[in-house]
């Protein structure tokens, strides 16, 4: 999988941000991760089948993550002990990867990529290994703190 | 979710950990995921697609893993759970839920399922698939583990 496929996953995370949290972030350059992630102590996770296997993960700090919580709900949190803080961070990161599939699955018909539904683990020094699959990451900075999306995919069946 | 989808999932992990000379695998408990806390430093996560939509993860405490590991690797010793015991452990998990998609086509339910991923750290607050998750316990000789499937 190349690093370019990260691509359309980008834009993704910059217009959701922008349409749904009013939030401008700047991106950073795609870079290869390792077969290991380090969290910042919050990440959601996309599965993902069909013509690409592997994961999506959006990934960010649990102060970042109670902001855009907030952003989107109005109410204030302060621990992502609190269940909406989880489902608005599953929420950003099902409506980026559904326009990120969307518009490779469109570039590439046939294809035929699907996700499973997001998942999200938050924890202290939590890392994330993928066995067999190649990974590479776009560090992005908002004003609620660094955001980073990593892609880990091989060509399915 | 239906619970004639439960089974499949609980003979797919039990089959696999016969196979892997884990024969002491019994079955503990079974019920609904009542808090988001959860105090097991291993996550193992498999997403499926299809007839069933959603996740599965096995979670197990560090102890637990590096029993599984070793056994599985002919009881080599794991002091630590590094490179070598995660892989294996993607792998199980993989085995497992292979098994038990097998058995839900043999019930006409086809399944996708994604490569697995390995999540650990500590004091850990997981939510899976946005839905009611399902526990099933496990217990052996390497120690205790459970079986999340969240289904939609």
């Amino acid at each position: 999988m190349s690093i370019v496929q990260i691509a359309p996953f980008v834009a993704a995370t910059v217009k959701v941000f922008k349409d749904m949290l009013e939030t401008d972030i700047v991106k950073g350059q795609p870079e290869p991760e390792g077969d290991s992630f380090i969290s910042r102590g919050f990440s959601v996770m996309v599965g993902l089948t069909g013509g690409w296997e592997g994961w999506f993960l959006l990934d960010m700090s649990q102060e970042t993550a109670c902001i855009f919580a907030r952003a989107m709900t109005g109410e204030d949190y302060d621990t992502v002990e609190n269940e909406e803080v989880l489902y608005a961070g599953a929420e950003i990161a099902n409506i980026i990867s559904g326009n990120a599939i969307t518009t490779i699955n469109n570039l590439q018909p046939g294809l035929n990529i699907r996700l499973a539904p997001p998942s999200v683990f938050a924890g202290q020094g939590m890392s994330m290994f993928n066995a067999r699959l190649s990974s590479s990451s776009v560090l992005m900075e908002s004003a609620a703190g660094p955001v980073k999306i990593n892609v880990a995919a091989k060509e399915g069946k | 979710m239906d619970v004639k989808y439960v089974n499949p999932f609980i003979s797919g992990l039990i089959n696999t950990f016969q196979m892997l000379n884990m024969a002491s695998i019994k079955r503990t408990g079974l019920a609904k995921r009542e808090k988001l806390k959860t105090d097991n430093e291993v996550n193992i996560i498999i997403g499926m697609v299809g007839d069933l939509k959603g996740n599965v993860v096995l979670s197990l405490p560090e102890s637990t893993a590096r029993n599984i590991a070793s056994t599985m690797m002919g009881g080599m010793p794991v002091p630590e759970l590094d490179m070598m015991p995660k892989s294996a452990l993607c792998e199980l998990t993989n085995m497992v839920t292979g098994n038990s998609i097998s058995q839900l086509e043999q019930m006409g339910v086809a399944v996708n399922i994604t490569p697995p991923m390995l999540i650990n750290g500590k004091n850990m607050v997981t939510m899976i698939s946005q839905v009611e998750t399902l526990v099933i316990a496990f217990s052996c000789n390497e120690g205790p583990l459970e079986m999340n499937i969240a289904t939609e």
